[in-house]
C-alpha cells in the first residue's frame, strides 16, 4: 500500500506580532504547524534572531566578539554593527547597567542610550530591562515616550508590573511588550488573560515563558513549550496563541560552562567555544520547542542558528 | 528583669509578670494564663493577637498584618513584640474569641434540628436499627476550630440539649500542623489534651447536663467524631506520625476506650466510641459524615464536601468511595482572613456590590452591626468584586473608588466604614486575604478535579453534591461557582447538610448497627494522598485564578 502523507496542519494558528517599521519590520509567529514541521505546511514567518548589546557595549573579553565589533566604539557604532550582523533580524538593547542593585544607571541616561541605538539602526529594536519592578516600569515608560513610532518591543512585563508597562508602552505609545512567566503553562496563560482583560490586543504582545540553559532545568522549559504549543494549536486556546520570544543569551552566558576560565578548567578547553556551544544548543532546543524568536549574543551563535533556521524552515 | 502588666478588658484585676529583656509578649501572656488567640501560632501572619501599648515600650518590626495607622495608635501584634523595658499592655476581649460560645452548624436552629431528625430517620429507614436504651448519651464533634456536642435520649432519639464552643487548642495554632508541632514540644501532649478536654469538652458537657436537667450518672455512652489529628491529640497519641512522611497515623480505629481512660466525668465504664479514621487527613468526622449523607445507600454518584478548617472530599456511591483531603486552610471559617470570622452574630453572610459605584449592600447572620465576614460572605464579596471588575482574575485590585484604598501592600476594599461597623474600625478585605481565599478555593476545586481524573471521570459525572461544615447554610452556590470554587453543574444538584459529623455521631450513639456501618465505611474507602498525586500541583496552579485558568470549565454551553 502506498504511503499517504497526512499533513498535521491545525485550524488554529499562532498570532502574528510585528515589531519595527518599514521594510525591515519583523513579524513573529503566524504558523499553524508544530515547530519546524515545514513538511506539513510552510511556516508563515521564520524564527527571528535578535542580537544583544548592552548599555555598556559588548563583552570584549571574548575574542570573537571583540573581533566582530572592532573599531565600533560608541554605542551608536556598536548598534549599527550589531544590526549588520549576518543572520540577525533585530537588535536587542539590554539595560543591564540600570539595575538598582548594580550600577543603577539613571533613567534619563538609559533613554539617551536607547535613542542613540534606535537612531543608529534600520532594523527593529527590542529593549530588555533591568529585571527590577520599579526600575523597569520607569524605564519602559520613559523609553516608550522617547521612541514613539518606532514600534519597539519591551522585554518583559511580569505579573508584578504588567499593568503600568502595558498601559504606557502599549496603550499610550503603541509599542509591543513581552509577557514573562516562570516556566509554567498556567502562569503564562494567566498573565495573558490579565493583559487581554486590560484591553491589550493579541497583536500587541508576545510571551516569554521562561528559559534555562541546556542542562540547567531545561526539561521544565521543554515540557512547558510543548504544552503551550499543544494548547495553542491542538486545543485552540486563544490565550496561549501568542508568539514566544526566548532571551537565550542571558541564560547561556550566565552558567558555569560559559564563565570559568580555561586556566581553572584546562580540560574544558576554550571558554568562548563553550559559551557559544551553550548558546547554540539552548537556542536550537527552544526553537525546536516552538520559540518564534531568540535573543543571542555571539556572532558565531547567530551564524549557526540562522543557518539552522534557513535549512529547516 | 522588667515588669509587664496586662490589663485585660472586662477583667477587674491587672496581671503583672516579671519578664526578661527580649521576651516575646505572646509567650509571656500565655505563661501568665492570659488567653490571646494566635491562629498562626505566633508566626506574625494572621494579625489576630493585637494588643495595645498603654505605657512603656515594646520593640516590633513593621508587619503587613498591622496597618501603620494602627501602629501609630499603639496597637501591636503580641507575637511580634519584644519586651525592652517595663510596659503596660491592654488586651481586648476579642483577643480570646475562642472562649465565646459560638453558634455554628450545631443543631441550634429549628432548621438544623429538622435536618437532624430527617437525617436520623433516613439512617434508620436505610436498614440500620436503633439499639434502644433507657439512658442518655453524648455525641461530640471535635472540630479543629469548633467543638459541638448534643445530649440525646437514647430511647426517644430526641436531642435534649446541645452546645458548642471554640476548641481551646486554637491558641496553639489554627491548623492541625501547628497543633502537632506544639504537641511534640515538652509537656505539649498534656497541654493540648487539657485544652480540648478540661477547657472545652468538659465545660460543654456541663452545659449539656444543666440544660437537659440530667446528671452525669444518666450518661451511658459517648461518641466522639473528630479528624485524625483531633482524635490523636484528645487521647494523647503522637501526632507527628500524621505530619511526617509516610503520613501513617498511630491509629485508624480506636476501640475499647471507656470514660475512665478518656478522662470524661461520666460513669467510668461507659464506652467512648471514636468514629474511625481513613488516613492522616481524612478522619472520623468524615466517616461519621458519610453515614449522615446516606451516599453509602445510593446509586447516585455523590460528591460530599466537608468545608471545615480543612476541606475533605468523598466521591462515590454504594459500590465504592474515594476520599481525599486538601489543605484549603481555615479561610472558609473566616480564618487567615484579616476581617474573617465564624458564621455567628455580626458576621456578614451575603454581599452585593453595585457595578458603577462599587458601593456594597450586605446582610448579617444576626445582630445590628457588622463585625466581619464569614465564609459565605467571603465567597459573595470575592465573586462580586470580580463581577464588577474591581479585582482582576489574579485577585488584585484594578479599579479606583472611595471604597478602595491602596497602600504599600496593595488594594483594600472597605466593606463597612468604621462609623457603621461594630468594631469601631473599617471592615476591609485586602489583597492578602484575596490570595488566601483564592488558594483555599483552588485547593477544593483542584482536589475535585484530581479525584475525578483518577477515575477517568469529569464533573459532568457528578449526580449530586452534598456540602457540610462550618461554612454555613448561607453559602450561595451560584457565586461559589462563579469564582471557580465548585464545579459548574446545575445548582439544583447541590445541597447543604450542616454539621454532618455531629449528626453522624448522634446516629452512632443511637445505634450499634450504625457504629458497625461507620467502621465499614471507613475500611472500604480508598484514600488518595493528593500531595503525592503527580497532576495535583498543576491543577492547583490552574485553579489559582478567577474563575480558573481554563475559563472553558466555567462557561455556559
Amino acid at each position: 500500500m502506498a504511503f499517504t502523507r497526512k499533513p498535521q496542519v491545525y485550524s488554529s494558528s499562532i498570532n502574528e506580532v510585528t515589531i519595527g517599521v518599514g521594510e525591515k519590520a519583523v513579524t513573529f509567529g503566524g504558523s499553524n504547524i508544530m515547530p519546524l514541521y515545514t513538511f506539513d505546511a510552510p511556516a508563515k514567518n521564520k524564527v527571528a534572531i535578535g542580537v544583544e548589546i548592552t548599555d555598556s557595549g559588548v563583552d570584549r573579553t571574548l575574542p570573537g566578539i571583540a573581533a566582530y565589533y572592532e573599531g565600533a566604539e560608541t554605542i551608536s557604532e556598536i548598534a549599527a554593527r550589531a544590526a549588520e550582523m549576518p543572520g540577525a533580524d533585530f537588535v536587542v538593547l539590554a539595560l543591564n547597567g540600570a539595575d538598582p542593585n548594580g550600577d543603577n544607571r539613571p533613567v534619563e541616561e538609559c533613554v539617551e542610550i536607547a535613542k542613540q541605538v534606535a537612531d543608529a539602526i534600520d532594523v527593529p529594536l527590542a529593549i530588555v530591562g533591568a529585571r527590577n519592578v520599579e526600575k523597569d516600569t520607569a524605564l519602559f515608560t520613559a523609553i516608550s515616550e522617547a521612541l514613539q513610532g518606532k514600534n519597539v518591543l519591551f522585554v518583559s512585563a511580569r505579573e508584578e508590573d504588567y499593568k503600568t508597562i502595558a498601559a504606557s508602552a502599549v496603550m499610550a505609545y503603541s509599542n509591543k511588550i513581552s509577557a514573562e512567566s516562570a516556566v509554567d503553562i498556567n502562569l503564562a496563560k494567566q498573565l495573558n488573560v490579565l493583559l487581554s482583560q486590560m484591553g491589550i490586543k493579541p497583536e500587541s504582545y508576545v510571551m516569554n515563558v521562561g528559559a534555562a540553559a541546556a542542562g540547567y532545568g531545561y526539561d521544565y522549559v521543554a515540557s512547558t513549550l510543548d504544552r503551550v504549543k499543544d494548547a495553542a494549536l491542538a486545543q485552540n486556546d486563544v490565550m496561549l496563541q501568542m508568539p514566544i520570544i526566548t532571551p537565550v543569551s542571558q541564560e547561556a552566558w550566565a552558567v558555569k560552562e560559559a564563565i570559568v576560565t580555561e586556566e581553572d578548567y584546562p580540560d574544558w578547553g576554550d571558554r568562548e567555544t563553550r559559551g557559544v556551544d551553550m548558546e547554540v544548543c539552548t537556542a536550537a532546543a527552544v526553537i525546536a520547542g516552538g520559540s518564534d524568536a531568540v535573543i543571542l549574543r555571539h556572532p558565531q551563535s547567530v551564524a549557526t542558528i540562522s543557518g539552522l533556521i534557513a535549512d529547516l524552515m | 528583669m522588667f515588669t509587664l502588666t496586662f490589663k485585660v478588658e472586662n477583667q477587674p484585676l491587672d496581671i503583672k509578670c516579671q519578664v526578661d529583656a527580649g521576651e516575646n509578649v505572646l509567650r509571656a501572656a500565655q505563661r501568665a494564663g492570659i488567653e490571646i488567640d494566635a491562629p498562626c501560632a505566633g508566626n506574625g501572619t494572621c494579625g489576630k493577637c493585637r494588643v495595645r501599648l498603654i505605657s512603656g515600650a515594646l520593640e516590633m518590626q513593621p508587619n503587613p498584618r498591622l496597618p501603620y495607622i494602627d501602629y501609630e495608635e499603639m496597637w501591636r501584634l503580641a507575637c511580634q513584640s519584644k519586651v525592652i523595658g517595663d510596659a503596660v499592655v491592654w488586651v481586648p476581649a476579642t483577643a480570646s474569641a475562642f472562649k465565646q460560645d459560638i453558634a455554628t452548624a450545631d443543631l441550634s436552629s429549628p432548621e438544623e434540628l429538622a435536618r437532624y431528625e430527617h437525617a436520623i430517620q433516613g439512617i434508620f429507614s436505610s436498614g440500620l436499627s436503633p439499639s434502644s436504651s433507657e439512658s442518655c448519651g453524648i455525641a461530640i464533634d471535635i472540630g479543629t476550630t469548633t467543638v459541638a456536642a448534643a445530649l440525646l435520649d437514647l430511647k426517644t432519639c430526641k436531642v435534649l440539649s446541645k452546645a458548642s464552643r471554640g476548641n481551646g487548642q486554637i491558641r496553639y495554632g489554627a491548623d492541625v500542623i501547628n497543633r502537632i508541632i506544639q504537641q511534640m514540644k515538652p509537656g505539649g501532649k498534656e497541654r493540648l489534651q487539657k485544652a480540648v478536654r478540661e477547657e472545652t469538652i468538659i465545660p460543654i458537657m456541663q452545659t449539656l447536663l444543666k440544660d437537659s436537667g440530667k446528671s452525669a450518672s444518666d450518661i451511658s455512652r459517648i461518641v466522639i467524631a473528630g479528624n485524625t489529628t483531633m482524635e490523636h491529640l484528645f487521647i494523647g497519641a503522637d501526632g507527628d506520625s500524621i505530619r511526617l512522611e509516610p503520613y501513617v497515623p498511630e491509629f485508624l480505629e480506636l476501640t475499647g476506650v471507656d470514660a475512665n481512660r478518656a478522662g470524661l466525668p461520666v460513669p467510668p465504664d461507659s464506652p467512648v466510641i471514636f468514629a474511625p479514621n481513613v488516613g492522616s487527613y481524612v478522619g472520623g468526622d468524615i466517616t461519621a459524615g458519610v453515614l449522615d449523607t446516606l451516599m453509602w445507600n445510593s446509586d447516585l454518584m455523590t460528591l460530599f464536601i466537608d468545608l471545615g478548617t480543612n476541606g475533605e472530599l468523598v466521591f462515590g456511591n454504594s459500590e465504592y468511595m474515594l476520599c481525599c483531603a486538601c489543605s484549603a486552610g481555615p479561610a472558609f471559617e473566616g480564618g487567615d482572613i484579616s476581617c474573617g470570622m465564624r458564621a455567628t452574630t455580626g458576621a456578614i453572610d451575603s454581599v452585593y456590590i453595585n457595578e458603577d459605584t462599587l458601593e456594597p449592600e450586605y446582610t448579617l447572620i444576626s445582630g445590628e452591626k457588622p463585625l466581619g465576614l464569614c465564609g459565605s460572605g467571603l465567597i459573595d464579596i470575592i465573586s462580586e468584586l470580580f463581577r464588577t471588575g474591581a479585582v482582576n482574575s489574579k485577585g488584585k485590585f484594578v479599579r479606583e473608588s472611595p471604597r478602595i484604598r491602596y497602600d504599600e501592600y496593595g488594594g483594600n476594599y472597605i466593606v463597612a466604614f468604621a462609623s457603621e461597623s461594630g468594631t469601631g474600625k473599617d471592615i476591609e478585605l485586602n489583597e492578602g486575604d484575596l490570595d488566601n481565599f483564592i488558594r483555599a478555593k483552588a485547593a477544593i476545586f483542584s482536589a475535585i478535579r484530581t479525584m475525578l481524573k483518577s477515575l477517568a471521570m469529569s464533573v459532568d459525572d457528578i449526580d449530586r453534591v452534598i456540602i457540610a461544615g462550618g461554612i454555613g447554610s448561607g453559602i450561595n452556590i451560584e457565586k461559589a461557582i462563579s469564582i471557580g470554587m465548585l464545579p459548574m453543574i446545575p445548582t439544583d444538584k447541590y445541597s447543604y447538610i450542616g454539621n454532618s459529623s455531629l449528626t453522624g455521631a448522634c446516629a452512632m450513639l443511637l445505634s450499634d448497627e450504625a457504629v458497625e456501618k461507620v467502621f465499614d465505611i471507613g475500611r472500604n474507602m480508598t484514600y488518595i494522598e493528593l500531595s503525592t498525586e503527580p497532576g495535583y500541583m498543576d491543577e492547583f496552579l490552574a485553579a489559582c485564578f478567577l474563575p480558573h485558568t481554563d475559563h472553558r470549565l466555567f462557561e455556559q454551553t
